[in-house]
C-alpha cells in the first residue's frame, strides 16, 4: 500500500471522500475563506502599494485584519487539508498540486522575511514620507504568490493522469 | 448564433474555462472582501480607526472592479455550456443569491454604511444579512458541481 492509499485510508477522511454532503460543504468552506479572508490579504497588500485604504495608517490596517487572517488562514488550511488528504490517490500524482504545495512553502519563507522587515515594522513604515520599497515589494511579491494559489487550486481539478497501462505492461513481462 | 460561437469558441480551447475560473475566483475574493470589511466595520469588530462611511467610500471602487470582472467570467463559464447550468437546482439557487446580495449591497447595506447615526444593533443585522447572503453565492456556486 502506498502512502496515499495508507493517508485516504484512514476512517474519517474515507467518510469525507465518500460522502456525497462533507466534501462539497468542505470545499464550498475552503473557498468562502477565500472570498471573505482572501480579500483582506489583497486589501493589506493594496494598502502597503499605496493604492487603497489610505485613510488609515498601515498600522491600522495590518494590526486589525491579522487576527481575521490568522482565523481564516486556520479554517482554510483545516478544509484544504482534509480535501487533499482525502483524495490523497488523486492528488499524489498531480503536478498542480505540489506546485500549489510549492508556493505554499514560498508563502511561508515570504513571512520570515518580510514579517519582521514590514509587517511587525508598521510604525516605520507609517512615519516615512513615502512608503517604503520593501513594502511595495513584499505586497507585491504576496499578490503574485495568492492569485497562484487561486488559480492552482483550481487547475488541481484538470489534471489527467495517463493511464496507468504501459506500467502493467511492465510488471507482466 | 453569437452565444453558440461564444459556447464553441470556448469548448474548443481547452484552457478558456480554466482561464476563466482564475478570474473569477481572485475577483469575488476581491469584491466579497471588500464588502467583508464594510461588514466587520459595521459589526465593530475591524478597523475602527475609520468610520464606516469612510471605509465604504475606499473600497467601493474595488468592490465594483471585482463585481466588474466575477461577473464577466462568470457569464463566460456559464456560456460555455448554458444547457447544463440551466438544468441544475444549486445554478438558480447562486443567481437568485446574487442578485438579492447585489441589490441589498447597494441599497440597504450602502445607506447604513453610508450613514452616520445608525444604531449598533441595526448596523450588526445588516453587516450579518450580507455576510450570510455571500456566503451562499460561494456555496451555491460549489454545488453547481455537486447537484
Amino acid at each position: 500500500m502506498t502512502i496515499s492509499e495508507s493517508i485516504q485510508n484512514i476512517d474519517f477522511l474515507t467518510a469525507i471522500r465518500e460522502s456525497a454532503l462533507v466534501y462539497p460543504v468542505l470545499l464550498g468552506t475552503h473557498l468562502a475563506c477565500i472570498a471573505v479572508f482572501g480579500g483582506m490579504i489583497l486589501m493589506t497588500d493594496l494598502r502597503l502599494l499605496g493604492l487603497s485604504l489610505k485613510s488609515l495608517t498601515i498600522t491600522q490596517v495590518v494590526g486589525s485584519l491579522r487576527p481575521w487572517k490568522r482565523v481564516g488562514g486556520v479554517i482554510m488550511i483545516t478544509a484544504g487539508l482534509l480535501l487533499g488528504s482525502s483524495e490523497a490517490v488523486k492528488y499524489a500524482p498531480n503536478p498542480y498540486f505540489w506546485t500549489k504545495m510549492t508556493v505554499l512553502s514560498l508563502i511561508g519563507i515570504h513571512a520570515l522575511i518580510f514579517r519582521p522587515l514590514v509587517y511587525n515594522n508598521t510604525e516605520e513604515l507609517d512615519r516615512s514620507p513615502v512608503i517604503p520599497t520593501k513594502a511595495k515589494v513584499a505586497a507585491s511579491l504576496s499578490l503574485v504568490l495568492w492569485l497562484s494559489m487561486a488559480c492552482l487550486g483550481r487547475l488541481i481539478a484538470y489534471y489527467e493522469p495517463r493511464q496507468a497501462a504501459p506500467q502493467a505492461f511492465i510488471f507482466i513481462k | 448564433m453569437l452565444q453558440n460561437a461564444i459556447a464553441d469558441a470556448l469548448n474548443n480551447t481547452e484552457w478558456a474555462f480554466p482561464l476563466a475560473e482564475c478570474f473569477h475566483i481572485p475577483a469575488f475574493a476581491l469584491s466579497i472582501g471588500t464588502i467583508t470589511l464594510v461588514d466587520l466595520r459595521l459589526l465593530g469588530v475591524a478597523l475602527r480607526g475609520e468610520s464606516p462611511a469612510k471605509l465604504l467610500k475606499d473600497t467601493e471602487p474595488w468592490t465594483l472592479v471585482g463585481l466588474i470582472v466575477v461577473v464577466l467570467s462568470g457569464t463566460i463559464l456559464y456560456l460555455s455550456q448554458t444547457a447544463i447550468y440551466l438544468a441544475n437546482s444549486s445554478f438558480y439557487f447562486k443567481i437568485a443569491c446574487l442578485l438579492v446580495a447585489i441589490i441589498y449591497n447597494y441599497t440597504i447595506h450602502r445607506k447604513v454604511a453610508a450613514s452616520p447615526d445608525v444604531s449598533p444593533g441595526v448596523a450588526k443585522l445588516v453587516a450579518l444579512v450580507s455576510l450570510a447572503l455571500w456566503v451562499a453565492v460561494v456555496f451555491g456556486g460549489i454545488f453547481i458541481a455537486f447537484v
